[in-house]
């Protein structure tokens, strides 16, 4: 497919009107073309064209239904946990201090993207964040990446990382909220194969400067043996 | 997940029910996006506001491989890539938030000559290929092409979307 042809199917594609076999075709040619910056614009029409539909109650057992559907996903989660030595493809926190405490930090985990993407919404009005939420990204972390989001008012850390080592069996990685140069302990999470990490905290942060994140035994360790990974400014 | 359920819920089955005109698919189609996009939350990034424009393209492409398969059609092979979508319209920032004042969406496309206007709902809502809408209307497809590229151009301009 050449730029003329893609040129002219832009309004299809944009649209989603293309078969099967010229959208893989121009999806091909806009992968080493840079000379259609115009089908991004379409893009945002087209899409936009979502809300030009009326807006319609839905059944009140639609939400009840999605509700469910999330928790069982979050029970089965548990599951994988419960079950070493398999690791979980995304390992959610455990706590040293109450390790039988999965239920209530899978509800954590509930709330928290729940205020993740509320105020994701929130950003669309107001850039630069709520009064609310901290964001920090991660540095110090050579390959690795990583966000930490806070909601002051739940007082609920969210940290993603990406590019992680997998760690052997009698490690893990450690996360301290550092005040005034006092490392605490506030949680443990391993990293899945492929080096991605989500882990939800319930921690008041409020009085801590910085979260950093270390290679620690399996254990976890009362305070760090290692260099961290990841630092956060808080 | 639920106060995001409450913002977004009406506009996601609204859009459902307009692809697919009954409640009982309507509500598999937006339950289904809502989970993925619970699922893929990690992946979403907060600083670009995209969790609107996301979960409403699931639900649109939802909606239409159901109503493709209900044509008895082979559902799309061509899975939704969010990845390549948002690779087209990563150097702009997602106006389509920008652009949910849903009525001047609507006097966007009102505004369309009719020639335009239709093919273009053709294809957004009622899931059509521009070869299945140039048979419809009994047009040439190369007519079709073009009134899809120039009312999405037209409306682009009536919006105010730059790149």
């Amino acid at each position: 497919m050449d730029c003329q042809e893609v040129d002219e199917l832009a309004g299809a594609y944009a649209l989603g009107a293309l078969p099967d076999d010229s959208l893989m075709a121009l999806r091909d040619h806009l992968a080493s073309c840079q000379r259609h910056p115009q089908i991004a614009a379409l893009l945002v029409v087209a899409r936009s064209l979502s809300v030009a539909a009326p807006e319609r109650e839905p059944p009140p057992r639609l939400k009840a239904r999605i509700m469910e559907a999330i928790r069982q996903e979050l029970g089965s989660a548990e599951g994988v946990e419960e079950a070493p030595p398999e690791p979980p493809p995304l390992s959610w926190l455990r706590r040293r201090s109450r390790p039988r405490l999965a239920y209530a930090l899978a509800a954590a985990l509930a709330i928290a993207v729940l205020g993740l993407l509320s105020w994701n919404i929130y950003l669309q009005v107001s850039p630069g964040g709520g009064p609310h939420t901290l964001v920090r990204a991660f540095t110090d972390g050579g390959a690795a990446t990583g966000r930490i989001i806070y909601l002051s008012d739940e007082k609920i850390a969210m940290i993603t990382a990406d590019g992680l080592a997998p760690l052997p069996a009698d490690k893990t990685y450690q996360v301290w909220a550092i005040t005034r140069n006092m490392p605490a302990s506030i949680g443990l999470f391993n990293a899945s194969q492929s080096g991605q990490a989500a882990a939800i905290i319930q921690v008041d942060l409020s009085e801590a400067q910085v979260v950093a994140i270390t290679i620690e035994p399996s254990a976890g360790s009362p305070q760090p043996t290692t260099q961290p990974v990841l630092k956060a400014r808080i | 997940m639920e106060r995001l359920y409450d913002r977004l819920g009406r506009q996601a089955f609204g859009l459902a029910y307009r692809i697919l005109g009954d409640a009982p698919s309507a509500e598999d189609v937006v339950q289904e996006a809502f989970l993925t996009l619970w699922r893929q939350a990690d992946r979403l990034d907060p600083a670009r506001g995209r969790v609107t424009s996301f979960l409403m393209t699931l639900v649109h492409h939802r909606a239409v491989d159901v109503l493709r398969a209900r044509r008895g059609q082979m559902a799309r092979q061509a899975p939704l890539d969010p990845a390549a979508v948002e690779q087209q319209g990563a150097d702009v920032p997602d106006k389509v938030a920008q652009l949910l004042a849903r009525d001047q969406v609507r006097m966007a496309l009102a505004s369309l000559p009719e020639e335009q206007r239709k093919p273009l709902e053709m294809a957004y809502f009622e899931g059509l290929t521009h070869i299945e809408i140039a048979k419809a209307l009994g047009i040439p497809l190369g007519t079709v092409k073009s009134r899809l590229r120039l009312g999405l151009d037209k409306m682009r301009s009536t919006l105010g979307v730059r790149i």
